[in-house]
């Protein structure tokens, strides 16, 4: 899986289930800035693990990591097996 | 400012679960002759701000005008409670008071209760201080507005005072979208039985249901903290185990003093509170009236509360835990539910589960969503501070606010369950415990 798709599908779950219909975002859009609170962060986080199969350990739970959906997609194709 | 119609404001508004949930709390807040369910937020400017400025400002507002012209509607059983607004000409009215102690709010405003039968429903007072700074306080009835409209509110009173264009309608709660009765029912069962595990007795709490004396007076201490104290905490918080925000490790701070205190009263034991989870959709700007929270709860057990990083960890799992289940969402559509039996039913589930402790001891925070207001009415601000509803049993209510940087927790108590003493105890522990080396 490349780095694109996991940003097409988190981007989409993000305007799904988290953002109000009027804010529109993009890989490099500071979510945070988009109005993504803590709480949205572990849903985000939740739906990571359950689509692509990735636990995100403790050490890898960095503000920087979750700060635009570029910076979270590096994080799962980091932990995700060589194989896939 | 443009002029606004009056005929054009809505003249049905359905209270949301969490709004009816408030009327619960307001009786609850009678019943035990707390000071009512309002909220206040004040304003500090180092300037004399214009009386006339301000009251202007605040007329030409829809949403305050309004507030100031709707009556509270109870229709029949199953039918849901309502505002109604009808144009009496009601406008908000603004007081002036001279103080003579630099930044207090005179007791006179912090008493005045707005209940549910009141004639308006927002509240303002200017107050002017000798050294020639003053304050904005604006206090409502917390049944209209949770935090997050409160920010929108600002906002929208900076608005009008800049002549932004606004578009009024989504101040205003949307239709819902029809439930089916056999999706509420299923729904019913997983919360009643989540929360009723979560908050099985026994829960210590810092009051009990009786301790009341009937005295009408909710008292309240800030504790302020310097941007590099402020900025420690934060330092803290992530050192702490706290991942996604500061809130976990806050609670986790409180929870170590709360337990601390328990244990001097020998009532130590297992802790539970409801923290709000704002159940708007997130960069959402309305809507501005009612209240669109929902809750997690957390239980701490008495052996997860022997240090702050691993109150953290028991914290964070749980809140995992309950974002993964869905339980903000579901006891929303709970609430939503509950709307529909009488208020005193209502009132009687809600106080019977956890046996009338309501909670171990309140907290809730602003977060960052009042961190970078630097001007109200186009005056610079000096700080800011929120003095929240003091909901009995527990009667303690922590409140974490960030302003410029810099972090206050207000900290509002009933004298009948915090003496001086446990006051002191709170203010010396809970900065150690915020500053502390993690």
């Amino acid at each position: 899986m490349d780095a694109d798709i996991i940003i097409t599908e988190i981007k989409k779950y993000i305007e799904k289930n988290i953002l109000a219909e009027a804010v529109h975002i993009d890989a490099d859009t500071i979510l945070k800035q988009a109005g993504i609170d803590s709480f949205s962060t572990v849903e985000i986080i939740l739906f990571i693990e359950r689509r692509f199969g990735v636990a995100i350990p403790d050490e890898k739970l960095l503000p920087e990591n979750f700060k635009t959906i570029r910076a979270l997609a590096a994080t799962v194709l980091e932990l995700m097996p060589a194989a896939s | 400012m443009t002029p606004f119609s009056k005929n054009d404001l809505p003249e049905k508004v359905i209270l949301s679960g969490a709004d009816c949930f408030h009327l619960v709390l307001d009786k609850h807040a009678k019943k035990h002759g707390a000071g009512g369910n309002v909220m206040r937020k004040a304003f500090y400017f180092s300037s004399s701000v214009s009386f006339e400025k301000i009251e202007n400002i605040l007329r030409s507002s829809p949403v305050i005008y309004w507030l100031c012209n709707i009556k509270l509607m109870e229709p029949p059983l199953f039918q849901l409670p309502y505002w109604r607004y009808k144009d009496r000409g009601n406008e908000i009215v603004v007081k002036k008071h001279d103080c003579d102690v630099e930044n207090e709010i005179p007791k006179n405003i912090l008493t005045r209760d707005i209940t549910v039968d009141a004639d308006r429903f927002i509240e303002a007072d200017i107050i002017y201080y000798p050294s020639g700074s003053s304050a904005f306080v604006l206090s409502w009835n917390h049944i209209l507005l949770d935090a997050k409209g409160t920010t929108l509110l600002f906002e929208h009173l900076n608005h009008l005072s800049e002549n932004k264009p606004q578009n009024f309608d989504i101040f205003f709660p949307a239709r819902e979208k029809k439930t089916n009765i056999f999706t509420y029912i299923s729904n019913m069962y997983k919360v009643k039985r989540f929360v009723q595990t979560s908050a099985k007795p026994p829960v210590s709490s810092v009051a009990t249901a009786k301790a009341r004396h009937g005295e009408d007076e909710t008292m309240n201490r800030t504790i302020a903290f310097n941007a590099e104290e402020t900025a420690r905490v934060a330092s803290n918080s992530f050192k702490a185990g706290s991942r996604f925000g500061a809130t976990l490790y806050f609670i986790a701070c409180c929870s170590q003093i709360i337990h601390l205190l328990n244990k001097q009263k020998n009532k130590a034991g297992d802790l539970w509170l409801p923290v709000p989870y704002d159940g708007r959709l997130k960069g959402a700007v309305g809507p501005l009236i009612s209240n669109c929270v929902s809750f997690l709860f957390y239980r701490i057990p008495e052996a997860e509360l022997d240090s702050v990083p691993q109150t953290v960890k028991c914290l964070s799992a749980q809140m995992k835990s309950q974002i993964g289940d869905g339980i903000p969402q579901r006891y929303t559509m709970f609430l939503n539910m509950m709307r529909h039996i009488p208020l005193w039913l209502y009132y009687l589930l809600v106080s019977r589960t956890g046996k009338g402790v309501f909670a171990s001891f309140l907290y809730t925070s602003t977060g960052d969503n009042f961190n970078e207001l630097t001007h109200l009415f186009g005056e610079p601000l000096r700080d800011l501070n929120m003095i929240p509803a003091l909901t009995f049993p527990p009667g303690l209510t922590f409140v974490f606010l960030k302003h410029d940087n810099k972090l206050n927790i207000n900290i509002a108590y009933s004298p009948d369950v915090i003496t001086d003493n446990d006051l002191h105890l709170i203010e010396e522990k809970i900065k150690q415990a915020l500053l502390a080396e993690y």
